[in-house]
């Protein structure tokens, strides 16, 4: 029964915390620019961090191997630390934006000058990552960022055209007015996968995993969260997504603020919908706050050979504690500049997908080596999915850059 | 059937090295080797730190990251590996091997401040 309500509850855990502002930022706009086009990017990605999410947290179980130690093994030194570098300045950015985007949310809630509100976001992460144990972080933030589902309900609401909604699930290209605009849609299929395959999320699950004490008893359940959680989470993205084009395309609008999206739940809930979303987004950016935070110092740790984990009292694991509050200071003074959230997170998510081949490569060898892995190596189907997967990623990396100087960040 | 010899790159080199507690205590940096040509190779000890780790980057970003991290190294003898799977399990504690992390700065800050010592 245990077992159960732990599988339900991680579950839930999982789908509370699949968005966060990035995604939240990239959803809303792909629907305010396209209409519902591209639902099938979201459905790619969806399934894309599922394959390489579950071979994570499998590796995890059956070795208790995380990600940072398969990419020093696998990649050697030197292009490991190049890896390392790449993926903490990426979990920085993608930190600061989080921050950023929890003293906008505190700022509708309860007002306030914005410096002091990213302070107090400050003050409140580091109290709930020193005094919460792993287990309890978990939970408050996943559980909670559940109330980010009065989106799917305002979607429904806002009644869409489920005929096309289904038709945009396969690949198709929008009418668009000038062939420039095509390459706002590339820049945009590249950063919406980006959003939802964030490298950060296969670092902080398998590193939660080994937090969590799993073995390879744990694989179906890791396999069973996973799917469903990561499936729910997604349908929360397309929800964010077709509010977005039912709001804001008809009206042109382009919405560039994260608080910009509280207005479907405002027009279909009214006050109450507002404060559900608003706590929501609160606990969701938190949530994704801490585990970028945290992701950078399983990274370092796990790459030098440190101890590390919640599950260790922080003497025991001084320089993890030290980086992961580092990274929340440096984070902090990134965004008290007065640097736009949102622009910070369109950078990140950019320099996400270019390290992304470096992060899922090492993985993949390691889950398909028999020796390894033994009965729970890659099947057929999981191996062809993950090569499609790696190559589809290897492309996104390659063109993300030249995009996004291409397109002035998906403006046009 | 296993092979019956050991390939150092891929299975000592860059692996995680865990006490006779299995608290991690770094990785294999580098190898110490002793012989020469037309003698035999053995392995002396396995060396842990960043400057044995620099040693294998190019100059500027070897010289890099000495500034950064330090240049400590440990050299631990090989006969005090005990077993070797994917850890690098040794025969000693990490204190004893001077590897604990009480040696480290980020300790000095972290056990001060409340509730470090406790779960």
């Amino acid at each position: 029964m245990k077992k159960y309500l732990e599988v339900f509850l991680s579950i839930l855990t999982a789908m509370g915390g699949f968005v966060e502002i990035g995604e939240l930022v990239f959803t809303v706009n792909a629907g305010a620019k396209f209409g519902y086009s591209l639902l099938w990017v979201v459905l790619l990605g969806t399934v894309g961090i599922i394959v390489y999410g579950e071979m994570a947290g499998r590796i995890a179980a059956v070795n208790q191997d995380p990600v940072f130690y398969l990419i020093r093994e696998r990649n050697g030194y030197a292009l490991g630390l190049g890896t390392l570098i790449a993926a903490n300045i990426v979990c920085l950015l993608t930190c600061a934006a989080e921050i950023g985007g929890l003293a906008l949310v505190l700022k509708l809630l309860v007002g306030g000058p914005y410096r002091l509100l990213v302070l107090g976001a400050l003050l409140f992460l580091l109290w709930a990552v020193w005094f919460l144990s792993f287990q309890a972080i978990e939970r408050v933030f996943g559980l909670l960022g559940l109330l980010m589902l009065v989106f799917v309900f305002s979607a429904i609401y806002l009644h869409p055209d489920w005929t096309q909604v289904g038709r945009s699930l396969l690949p198709n290209l929008p009418h668009v007015e000038s062939p420039r605009d095509y390459l706002v849609y590339a820049y945009f299929c590249v950063a919406l996968m980006s959003s939802i395959m964030l490298p950060y999320e296969t670092y902080f699950y398998s590193s939660g995993a080994i937090e969590d004490g799993w073995n390879p008893s744990d694989v179906t359940m890791n396999r069973i969260i996973v799917v469903i959680g990561f499936s729910l989470g997604a349908v929360l993205a397309g929800a964010l997504l077709l509010m977005g084009a039912q709001l804001f395309l008809p009206t042109q609008i382009e919405p560039q603020l994260p608080g910009s999206a509280v207005l479907g739940p405002v027009v279909t809930f009214g006050k109450w919908g507002l404060v559900l979303a608003l706590v929501g987004m609160f606990f969701a950016f938190g949530g994704a706050a801490i585990e970028n935070a945290l992701s950078g110092a399983y990274n370092l740790a796990q790459f030098f050979g440190w101890p590390w984990g919640k599950f260790r009292p922080p003497k025991d694991a001084a320089r993890f504690s030290l980086s992961w509050i580092v990274i929340f200071l440096l984070a902090t003074l990134i965004i008290i500049t007065g640097v736009d959230p949102v622009q910070v997170v369109e950078y990140s998510i950019i320099a996400a997908v270019v390290i992304l081949p470096l992060t899922y490569f090492p993985m993949l060898l390691v889950a398909r080596d028999k020796e390894y892995m033994g009965p729970h190596v890659n099947g057929r189907f999981a191996g062809a999915l993950a090569w499609f997967y790696l190559l589809l990623i290897t492309l996104a990396a390659i063109s993300a850059i030249p995009l996004l100087i291409i397109t002035h960040g998906g403006e046009g | 059937m296993k092979p019956d010899y050991l390939e150092m790159a891929r299975q000592v080199l860059d692996r995680q090295v865990v006490d006779a507690n299995n608290v991690p205590c770094g990785k294999v940096d580098d190898l110490q080797l002793e012989g020469g040509a037309g003698k035999q190779l053995r392995i002396i000890a396995i060396l842990i730190g960043h400057g044995a780790a620099a040693d294998r980057l190019p100059e500027l970003a070897k010289l890099i990251l000495r500034k950064v991290m330090g240049k400590r190294t440990v050299s631990v003898p090989w006969k005090e590996v005990t077993v070797i799977t994917n850890r690098i399990k040794l025969g000693k504690t990490a204190r004893e091997l001077k590897l604990d992390e009480s040696r480290s700065a980020a300790f000095k800050i972290i056990s001060a401040l409340p509730g470090a010592w406790k779960k």
